[in-house]
């Protein structure tokens, strides 16, 4: 008796793939983050370049415990900021500039302040007005520095100055 | 002469073969791109127009309410792993001492909301100066016209 041959075609089935597939991009497009994780960025001061600044020669924030702020001994908004800088900053790129705060000031407020510093030095894209070369000389004195100031001055000058 | 007219049946069908490839392909980008959020507590940061992009494996130390309790606890992520409850300051000094002695580069991300009073965030930023970090970034979020006004 002759035996019929079966002829079958070998196959992978890839159907199901494009399923599988859509199954993936929906899965990373969920837990996909894109804008959430961005912030302002700071360099912290390593200890062979930290050096006192001369309080006479900055420009001094002083935060306070409502949010609103003194800006070298005068209460100012945010959008003053810039304007005050700049001629500043124009003259003497290097001019430092000083943020204190005081322990129960709103850390927001503090940030608000920073981030108009960096403005005038930032390009349009990164969302700055691109009007000065270089990012200001920033410094923020935490409570242990404030603390060995009043050691060597025997007060506060953050608070005493104005 | 009569002609026989033959009509030719055509199947409809929409061609999926590339499906596939254009699949993969989009798997391919949200791969590369996607950033899995370590941190998912709920915290409104500061706004800023400033904004730098956080690097890939940043340290998160997160600083949020516990509205019930009036007070303000920690959480903190080695940048690998889901962010973690952080009983104390001692333990979290102890936690950034443990990242920054692997490596100093990588950068540090204050997540800590707008309202909270600075001296908890002047403790951070101490400690991290202590465990010799070079940079920390503030998260914020954008601040737009509505704000201003």
């Amino acid at each position: 008796m002759k035996l019929e041959k079966e002829n079958t075609k070998a196959e992978i089935t890839s159907a199901s793939m494009a399923d599988i597939a859509f199954l993936l991009i929906i899965f990373f497009m969920v837990t996909a983050v894109f804008s959430a994780t961005k912030g302002l960025d700071f360099k912290l001061p390593q200890e062979e370049e930290d050096r006192p600044v001369e309080q006479e020669e900055a420009i001094y924030f002083k935060v306070l415990e409502d949010g609103s702020f003194l800006m070298d001994c005068n209460y100012a908004t945010r959008e003053e900021i810039v304007d005050y800088i700049i001629p500043k900053l124009e003259r003497w790129p290097d001019k430092p500039i000083i943020i204190y705060s005081r322990p129960e000031a709103p850390y927001g407020a503090m940030v608000g302040i920073y981030d108009e510093l960096l403005k005038p030095a930032k390009s349009e894209e990164q969302g700055g007005l691109g009007l000065l070369p270089k990012t200001p000389n920033i410094s923020i004195p935490t409570q242990s520095e404030v603390l060995e100031y009043e050691r060597l001055f025997g007060q506060n000058p953050f608070e005493s100055n104005c | 002469m009569a002609f026989k007219h033959k009509e030719r049946m055509i199947e409809a069908v929409i061609p999926t073969a590339s499906m596939a490839d254009i699949a993969f392909l989009l798997i391919i980008f949200f791969m590369v791109t996607t950033q899995f959020q370590l941190d998912r507590t709920a915290v409104s940061v500061p706004k800023s127009e400033i904004r730098a992009e956080v690097p890939k494996g940043s340290a998160y130390v997160v600083i949020y309410k516990l509205e019930d309790l009036n007070q303000y606890a920690y959480k903190f992520t080695d940048g690998e792993i889901q962010s973690r409850p952080v009983p104390d300051v001692s333990t979290m000094e102890i936690e950034i001492n443990t990242v920054a002695s692997i490596d100093q580069t990588r950068p540090f991300v204050i997540k800590a909301p707008g309202e909270a009073p600075y001296r908890l965030i002047d403790e951070i930023i101490e400690m991290l100066r202590r465990a010799g970090v070079e940079e920390i970034i503030l998260l914020t979020d954008q601040r737009t016209v509505d704000d201003v006004s």
